[in-house]
């Protein structure tokens, strides 16, 4: 009889227990977030003279320790004004953006009115979210009222980020989602604690992509010095090892993990490392890399082995990799860096600054970039100049001093330009006999025009094309009120 | 299914004089085509192929000779013609095709064809403005039709057959319908074109197109010799020269003259005599103006005109301007077409090498025109072949076209339309390089494609132990053709 009584009771106590812990654990509050209102302007890269029409965003921001306040880069992207709007009060501060991380998709900001955080209730990152764990995505009403949607992490994978294409950790979400004004950068929490930022919503399949607190850390940690580093890579290129043929050509063993590496930039961290095409990567930091290169994390399980190299660690710090090569099989160590934008031929993307260009008599100058051809829209890698896109998307193969792909994107009909009209998109070789590896080479060529004249060479048709020195400079003045120019060149970087 | 050859048709109201001519052409020189075809089967290059049926039209020229488009007779299998109020049904076969011009000469088997019959002659170009009538076997019925049109303008278009060669056209208004293809446009009773294709747009109203007869006349004499040889080419792109700076950075006077060489296609014509920024003042002594016209037989034509009403084994004279100097440049014009790569060809047969159930094949239009292809590299070495001089280092681009799936092949999908660049460390760059790169004895077959990164590698064993498991499986006819 007694032990049954306590089966009773036991019963009966636990899901009062449960409910009790629901109910008194630690939420989300007002007082740990902040409207933020982001008035933005983007650049035209095909007339790199102009801005778009202004826009607002709007989102949450979460306030953090310090008196910062966290958004997706997004919200923010080529600001022209940004405001904080506390949700309790509705007191506004302007605010700025002290670091944007594209590669991550995350920006911190500053009010700049002194103790405008100063009663709010900074918030500290989650560090225990697995699949399977329940958060809730934090919205506002209207009425500044907290409005909490719960969801659950269903699968933790490595994926590429919206805005710069690089790959990092991402959590997603399955989350009922309803509509509310707030739409850009939303909190997801995971108790009173931060788990990330929402940065896409699939409306059909109910699924959302979370910013994870992991990588939100790994940024936290980098904007803390100067200068600004971003996230490190390794540089490499890789192919699965899964072929039972391939493996036996290359000597590896059965039961032998790792995958073949593919290529490796120039200046890159691997390549300092010693790693080469043609190696099998088999271990890194500890982890064994399976033939698909994926590690087993002890957190968020089976994920590509990037993950460690990009989020969890810190440039500057060393991994060890484990390598097969040629038969045998020995241990290279790998000096964490972010890339060096100075390598890079084609930039991914160009934000908060003005596209650079040089217009010499009508004929327009730039240096090829990925946000020039994203001008083309979603079809872009289709409907761009076939050559552009081909030199931006197999940008590793050229040589390691190729410097900027210059090229005229267009010509403004003048007179200095008669017959010229149908010149299209095209790479541009020298200028007046001098190599060109960027704009300022361009403006430094046109000093020294050859035989009277500015000879323009091409890499393809029309082959060479000449324009009259003196007529250039006469006609600038008028060239730039008909086509409203504000001026013939912008080579800030 | 029968399918009616895409031509040219006006809306008729024939005057008086075409009402008295048109029954004894109809009866005496029109000749009514129809063709079984067969396509070749580009994914499954053994296959023959499907069968189809068209009809066209063609007329009796001299010699006892049956003039049509190429278009008409294309990839046949079996001809037969018919003539007016004859129940008989003539076989007939190609004499000469011309795929460039979309041209064909056949012969009937039994030369009693043409009793009875009346060729018809060629007569020169017509002018602007100037009525003309269409005779042909167009959709609406079964039985012969005239159609009449006015001479809208004369210029220089694609012709869509082969898709990669542009000729003189003459445009006539008039609506366009299937089955005229091959018919003859006469004026006072001769000749003055050759019914051949629309234009395919929404927008354009009663615009038909028509051989012109400089072009048939070429044909009829590029056939003398018993044999056609391709249409001739400078093989070179100009820029216009209406820019002063250009002209006096040049050395050029302001005379409205030249043009200025901009590419050089390398094994073309012009390749090692002409040379990128050459101003070319005159075309054979006819000068050249700065838009690249000259002028000839009293109106102003494109300076190509001038090369294509010439053939292989001629010559033509280039005056140059080069570095300031003045000289006379002679071309033979005998060098390979160099746009053969984006011509739809016709009555070849597909070139193909299948080696462990990885079919490779040469890229081309034909390829292209049944297939479409998603790896950037691969659509850029195509699109790019002759403008980035491509060619120069590769003559071919052969890719993996195709896998038959087997356990020999089971990883090799990541290098499905990618570029074959060596096998087993030797560069190959055309199929007959791949065929005989596989029929080198080896343990192991690495194929390395362009920016594929790994190799795909394949054991000599498990290629030689799948062989016959993938012929019977997919019904392999052939393994490999390596001639067109």
């Amino acid at each position: 009889m007694i032990s049954r009584l306590r089966l009773f009771a036991l019963a009966l106590v636990l899901p009062v227990a449960a409910i009790q812990a629901e109910t008194t654990a630690a939420k989300a509050d007002t007082d740990s977030v902040v409207r933020v209102n982001s008035t933005n302007q983007a650049f035209n890269f095909v007339r790199p003279w102009i801005k778009r029409q202004p826009f607002t965003r709007r989102g949450i921001g979460v306030i953090l320790p310090g008196n910062r306040v966290l958004v997706t880069a997004e919200l923010v992207a080529n600001h022209n004004y940004v405001e904080l709007e506390r949700a309790t009060s509705s007191e506004k501060s302007p605010a700025e953006v002290v670091q944007i991380d594209y590669e991550s998709n995350l920006a911190l900001l500053e009010p700049q009115i002194p103790g405008f955080l100063d009663d709010a209730k900074p918030v500290q990152l989650a560090d225990d979210i697995r699949v399977g764990s329940r958060v809730e995505i934090l919205q506002l009403e209207s009425s500044d009222a907290i409005a909490l949607t719960p969801g659950v992490v269903t699968t933790i994978t490595v994926l590429p980020y919206p805005m710069d294409g690089v790959a990092l950790l991402i959590y997603k979400l399955s989350v009922p989602l309803q509509y509310r004004d707030n739409s850009f950068t939303m909190p997801v929490f995971s108790g009173d604690k931060l788990a990330g930022l929402l940065m896409r919503y699939d409306m059909r399949s109910q699924t959302a992509d979370i910013v994870p607190d992991v990588v939100i850390s790994s940024f936290l940690q980098r904007a803390a010095k100067t200068p600004y580093q971003g996230f490190p890579r390794a540089g490499i290129a890789f192919a699965p090892t899964r072929d039972p043929q391939f493996r036996r050509y290359l000597g590896m063993a059965p039961g032998q993990s790792g995958v073949y590496i593919v290529s490796v930039q120039h200046g890159s961290a691997a390549e300092k490392a010693g790693l080469r095409k043609g190696d099998v990567l088999m271990r890194i930091d500890g982890y064994d890399i399976n033939e698909d290169g994926n590690i087993e994390h002890p957190h968020f399980g089976r994920i590509p082995f990037s993950h460690l190299i990009s989020t969890e660690h810190l440039p500057g710090e060393k991994l060890l990799m484990h390598v097969f090569r040629g038969g045998t099989d020995f241990d290279l160590e790998l000096s964490l860096e972010p890339r060096d934008p100075s390598t890079v031929i084609s930039e991914p993307l160009i934000m908060d600054k003005a596209p650079r260009y040089l217009i010499l008599g009508g004929v327009v100058f730039q240096e090829l970039s990925r946000s020039y051809l994203r001008e083309w829209g979603a079809d872009w890698k289709n409907s761009a100049p076939p050559r552009l896109v081909y030199l931006d998307e197999f940008q590793d193969e050229l040589p390691a001093d190729r410097g900027k792909i210059v090229f005229i994107s267009q010509i403004l009909p003048a007179d200095t330009t008669i017959g010229y009209e149908d010149v299209g998109t095209v790479v541009v070789e020298k200028v007046n006999n001098r190599e060109i590896r960027s704009l300022e080479d361009v403006a430094e060529a046109v000093k020294n025009p050859v035989n009277g004249f500015h000879k323009i060479e091409l890499e393809s048709d029309p082959g060479t094309i000449y324009l009259d020195p003196k007529a250039v400079e006469e006609g600038a003045e008028a060239l730039k009120a008909s086509y409203g120019l504000p001026a013939l060149q912008n080579l800030a970087r | 299914m029968t399918r009616l050859l895409f031509a040219v048709a006006c809306l008729l109201a024939a005057s008086s004089t075409a009402v008295q001519a048109a029954p004894d052409i109809l009866r005496k020189s029109l000749v009514r085509i129809q063709t079984v075809s067969q396509d070749p089967d580009i994914a499954v290059p053994w296959n023959a192929g499907r069968v189809g049926q068209g009809i066209g039209a063609g007329f009796v020229i001299s010699g006892n000779r049956i003039m049509t488009n190429a278009h008409v007779v294309s990839n046949a299998r079996y001809i037969f013609i018919t003539r007016y109020g004859d129940p008989n049904r003539y076989p007939a076969r190609v004499k000469h095709i011309a795929h460039d011009c979309d041209l064909a000469v056949l012969e009937p088997v039994d030369e009693k064809f043409f009793e009875g019959m009346q060729p018809l002659e060629l007569n020169g170009l017509p002018e602007i403005e100037s009525t003309v009538h269409v005779y042909g076997y167009p959709i609406g019925g079964e039985r012969p039709s005239v159609t009449r049109g006015i001479v809208s303008r004369i210029d220089f278009l694609p012709y869509s057959h082969s898709g990669a060669d542009s000729h003189l056209v003459i445009q006539i208004d008039a609506a366009i319908n299937p089955g005229n293809s091959g018919g003859p446009v006469l004026q006072d009773g001769k000749v003055v074109g050759v019914a051949f294709q629309g234009y395919s747009g929404a927008v354009a109203q009663n615009t038909g197109y028509m051989i012109p007869t400089p072009v048939i006349k070429r044909f009829l004499k590029d056939i003398e010799d018993g044999h056609y040889d391709h249409y001739v080419d400078l093989a070179l792109t100009y820029l216009p020269l209406f820019n002063p700076a250009a002209r006096r950075a040049l050395g050029l006077p302001d005379n409205g003259l030249g043009v200025m060489v901009s590419s050089i296609y390398g094994g073309g014509a012009s390749d090692g005599i002409v040379k990128p920024n050459d101003v070319i003042v005159a075309i054979d002594g006819m000068p050249v103006a700065s838009d690249g016209s000259v002028e000839l037989d009293g109106s102003f034509v494109e300076m190509n005109e001038v090369v294509e009403r010439k053939f292989k084994g001629d010559k033509v004279t280039l005056d140059v301007i080069r570095d300031g100097k003045p000289l006379t440049l002679t071309v033979p014009l005998d060098g390979p077409f160099p746009f053969t790569i984006y011509a739809n060809t016709y009555d070849v047969q597909p070139r193909f090498v299948l080696f462990g159930g990885l079919l490779f094949q040469p890229l081309d239009q034909n390829f292209l025109n049944t297939t479409s292809i998603n790896n950037s590299r691969t659509r850029y070495y195509f699109d790019h072949f002759l403008f980035d001089d491509l060619y120069k280092e590769r003559p071919e681009i052969v890719i993996l076209s195709n896998i038959l799936s087997d356990p020999v092949n089971a990883y090799a999908d990541e290098f499905q339309h990618a570029i074959v660049d060596k096998i087993n460390g030797v560069p190959v760059k055309t199929l007959n390089e791949v065929a005989a790169a596989f029929e080198k004895p080896a343990d192991y077959y690495v194929i390395e494609f362009l920016g594929a990164g790994r190799p795909l590698v394949l054991e000599a064993e498990a290629v030689a132990a799948a062989h016959d498991r993938i012929i019977s499986r997919y019904g392999v006819l052939k393994e490999s053709n390596l001639q067109p």
